[in-house]
């Protein structure tokens, strides 16, 4: 029986699973244009046989701003409301196609102000009994049966409907007060109204509004309270034998109302909904979406930048740049931080005045003369080819290639690819549509001629230059140069420089095995460190330099000489294979496209660095087929490795000067790599010398950077390790007496790398 | 004259009243034992006093209290009794660290709280 019940629940769950509306992405309408497609809610999951109840409705809008929908086949409007015509709400019921088809149909019509046109699409079944009202988003259910004011108030305190509890009906607007004579036959109906506490001191018993005080005196409208809403019959309330105490609406059959004793039996209706908007409204089992378009052309640019997961994003900030007369400049100095998310919109600081420069339009007026042929489709490459004859061209357009939009009556609108210009012949274009020109249904139809296989077109043409926008750019900055320092000096390490050595050594005598070590083209790309697009010696050497402190890796510091940004669609799209013919310099300016056909434009930036081999502190790629490096390097966030090692610090004053002693110990690990960052006073301490106790040959290096020591080993070839025995002495000269060092020297950035290029946590004890 | 001295004298008194006072922990007292209290706000360069019960060889450590890390030691001669030794932090990244005394074997006498100022 429990696993019936079960199975019936799930059931029931279900079916009301997959019941939703779809809204629509963003667009931006035209300014003072009607009939302007609004469609793309949709309906789903619904039964095909239920009648639904929808509203449309404009939640926020420029004042001029109404929709209409073109096609109501199958619909009826809600009570209160009428099908046709333009509106800012529509309340309808139908069945899921009918109101899907209705949506298909809908267009906005703007003014003149320009803002944000929120559209919002609300569905549920149709309750049977209960009425939508569309102004305030509430349902009432009237109950036949008659009975006293008290009983009507308490009973429907006891129901709910959709989540809400219910209460006695109020009446707080005119709009209201004809929803419910339209819907309700019956007369005098109770509503929440009284005066039982003050005679003739009406107040609303009930609702959101309950003791609002309506009138203050009895009669049609002595002390009535301005702004509240009363509607009383003539003579009425009067408070008859001061037993009369409560209201009723459509009294005797009217739309007025009267104040009646307790002891009359009415029938009664229960409201359900407390919010005064019905996009607020909480119903269960309501279904709701909404769309922002927009009025006017608010043309937009956000970024989303990966910097990969080790990477602070805040401590970057962006500049909105634009490129004119071969020089890029910001276009103003607001400078927009980059979140935590590696979100940032510069969307008020691009520089929107178009010039030309985006080629030719060519638009047809109606003629007499068919200068036009249209070959019929080609499905193969889903293309029209179109045939301007030339001598339309010649003369009046200086470069027919230039033509890179066509309007054609109303057949097509839109971009279209030059394809050959016969000066004696035709100048012939390509549109590329999945979706074939509607010739029997165009309103040109009488200029268009259907030949064996063309159509011909009575059509005269124009040129005008299409205006662009200039190309812009986004320009990372550094918020502090020191914070970058440190921040490169945890993206290129021993890891790094060990996997360089590794992936080269396995590349084969020939090179032809590279790869074996690298999972992705990126690694390679940062691996070439010298920018020449080949991953060679010259690389190795030029990182093993920089981790040993003997040349910076870039020839700046600056940020633009070590980040590299991509779009993430060629980010993903670098291969082991094609690094080399990519875009592979670094650069801190990311230029982009405000061209693009939409207002509404997300640019997704992909970053990595120069020299981040082990790629820890770069954006993973989305592709199958490439695998997630598992080491992660030095960074000032937390790291997710699990192999570790140990090393132990030990600090002492031994005759005039200051020791520090770095231990290893590998533990289970074969270590041929380690790099520590020991930080000092530089006030208080001289540098003098690292002394290295290490076994075989390493690599061994201990570079002053003025107040930090980067000292650590590497076995490039691997073919020895670093045992217990790894021993690093630093020694310092006190600059003036001291008797005490704790916290002369500290510790901060460690790292180690095994055999298998994997990094390791150092764990200092 | 006279007026306008008064004038000035108010005008003084008035803006050292309308001064915000700013509650800082208190550092430090100079010859508080270091281990006696749970939590210390301590400088670059601050003496520290503490006890030690037996002359010997000691270690003071910094341990940085967010990764857990040792991130600076040293070991020295202590005296039985009062000792005073003063502690840096320039070269320090963190701002709240552990301050342990260990023995020679690294058996852990004392451990207290200090936030670096």
């Amino acid at each position: 029986m429990k696993q019936l019940v079960t199975i019936l629940l799930l059931f029931i769950s279900f079916l009301g699973f997959g019941q939703s509306v779809s809204a629509p992405d963003s667009k931006s309408f035209l300014q003072s244009t009607t009939a302007q497609d609004a469609s793309g809610f949709i309906l789903s999951g619904f039964s095909s046989t239920a009648t639904l109840l929808a509203s449309i409705s404009l939640v926020e809008f420029p004042t001029g701003t109404t929709f209409v929908l073109n096609t109501t086949t199958g619909l009826t409007a809600a009570s209160g409301f009428t099908l046709s015509g333009n509106k800012t709400r529509l309340v309808i019921t139908g069945t899921m196609t009918s109101i899907n088809t209705a949506l298909a149909s809908l267009k906005i019509n703007t003014g003149s102000v320009v803002g944000n046109v929120k559209l919002s699409v609300a569905a549920t079944i149709n309750p049977t009994g209960f009425y939508y009202n569309g102004v305030n988003g509430h349902f009432y259910k009237p109950v036949t049966a008659g009975t006293t004011y008290t009983g009507a108030r308490a009973a429907s305190l006891l129901t709910t409907f959709k989540g809400q509890t219910g209460y006695l009906v109020t009446i707080t607007s005119a709009s209201e007060n004809a929803f419910i004579f339209a819907n309700v036959p019956q007369a005098n109906i109770w509503f929440a109204a009284t005066d039982e506490v003050v005679d003739g001191r009406w107040v609303i018993d009930a609702g959101p509004e309950k003791g609002t005080v309506m009138k203050t005196s009895n009669g049609q409208t002595a002390g009535n309270i301005v702004g509240v809403y009363n509607n009383w019959a003539g003579g009425e309330p009067n408070g008859y034998n001061h037993s009369e105490d409560y209201a009723v609406t459509n009294w005797n059959g009217q739309s007025t109302w009267n104040d009646l004793s307790n002891n009359w039996s009415n029938p009664y209706i229960i409201e359900y909904g407390t919010w005064t908007n019905p996009d607020d409204a909480t119903f269960t089992e309501f279904y709701t979406n909404s769309v922002s378009h927009s009025n006017g052309e608010v043309l937009t640019a956000k970024f989303n930048f990966d910097f990969g997961s080790n990477v602070d994003e805040t401590k970057f900030s962006t500049k909105a740049n634009r490129y004119v007369n071969n020089l890029w400049s910001t276009t103003t100095n607001t400078s927009r931080a980059i979140s935590g998310l590696g979100k940032v919109d510069i969307t008020n600081d691009l520089d929107t005045a178009k010039v030309s420069g985006g080629g030719t339009k060519a638009s047809t007026t109606s003629g007499q003369i068919e200068w036009c042929v249209i070959y019929n489709y080609d499905v193969t490459n889903q293309r029209y080819r179109i045939g301007i004859d030339s001598r339309e061209v010649s003369g009046i357009l200086s470069d027919p290639s230039t033509i890179s939009n066509l309007q054609l009556f109303d057949l097509w609108n839109g971009p279209v690819t030059f394809n050959s210009y016969d000066p004696n012949g035709w100048t012939e274009v390509y549109v590329y549509t999945q979706t074939q020109f509607n010739f029997s249904g165009s309103s040109f139809a009488s200029n268009i001629r259907s030949g064996n296989g063309f159509y011909g077109l009575q059509a005269e043409f124009t040129f005008s230059p299409i205006q662009s926008y200039k190309q812009h750019g986004i320009d990372i900055i550094a918020n502090s140069q020191t914070e970058l320092n440190t921040l490169y000096s945890s993206i290129v390490t021993v890891t790094d420089v060990y996997l360089a050595f590794k992936e080269l050594a396995n590349g084969g005598l020939f090179g032809n095995e590279s790869g074996n070590e690298f999972t992705s083209g990126i690694q390679f790309m940062n691996a070439d460190v010298d920018g020449n697009r080949l991953f060679n010696e010259a690389d190795t050497y030029k990182l093993l330099q920089y981790l040993t402190g003997v040349q910076p890796l870039t020839q700046y510091p600056a940020l633009t000489y070590l980040m590299k940004l991509h779009s993430k669609s060629d980010y993903d799209a670098i291969t082991k294979s094609n690094w080399k013919t990519q875009f592979i310099a670094t650069r801190s300016l990311f230029p982009f496209s405000l061209n693009t056909g939409a207002l509404n434009n997300t640019y997704n930036v992909n970053v990595t660095w120069v020299g981040d081999v082990n790629l820890s502190h770069s954006a993973q790629q989305s592709v199958s087929g490439v695998t997630t490096n598992s080491v992660r390097s030095m960074s000032v966030k937390t790291n997710s490795v699990s192999n570790e090692v140990n090393a132990l610090i030990m600090g002492e004053i031994i005759g005039n000067k200051v020791i520090v002693t770095l231990s290893l110990d590998p533990l289970q690990q074969e270590v041929v790599g380690t790099q520590f960052q020991l930080n000092y006073d530089n006030t208080a301490l001289k540098f003098e010398k690292v002394e290295f106790i290490t076994k075989g040959s390493p690599t061994n290096f201990g570079t002053n950077r003025g107040s930090s020591i980067m000292l650590g080993s590497l076995i490039t070839d691997g073919s020895t390790t670093l045992d217990k025995t790894t021993e690093y002495k630093i020694i310092f000269t006190p600059l003036n007496g001291i008797n005490s060092m704790l916290g002369l020297t500290s510790i901060s950035n460690t790292e180690a790398v095994n055999k298998n290029g994997i990094q390791l946590k150092v764990k200092i004890n | 004259m006279k007026i306008i001295k008064i004038v000035a004298f108010f005008l003084i008194v008035l803006s050292f009243s309308c001064t915000k006072m700013d509650i800082e922990p208190l550092p430090l007292p100079t010859t508080q034992k270091i281990f006696s209290v749970s939590e210390s706000k301590v400088t670059d360069g601050q003496d520290i006093y503490f006890d030690l019960p037996s002359s010997g060889v000691y270690i003071l450590a910094f341990i940085d209290i967010e990764t857990g890390q040792v991130i600076s030691r040293e070991k020295f001669n202590g005296k039985s009794g009062e000792n005073i030794k003063k502690i840096y932090t320039k070269s320090i990244i963190s701002k709240y660290l552990y301050l342990t005394l260990s023995s020679e074997d690294n058996a852990q006498i004392s451990k207290t709280k200090l936030t670096l100022n």
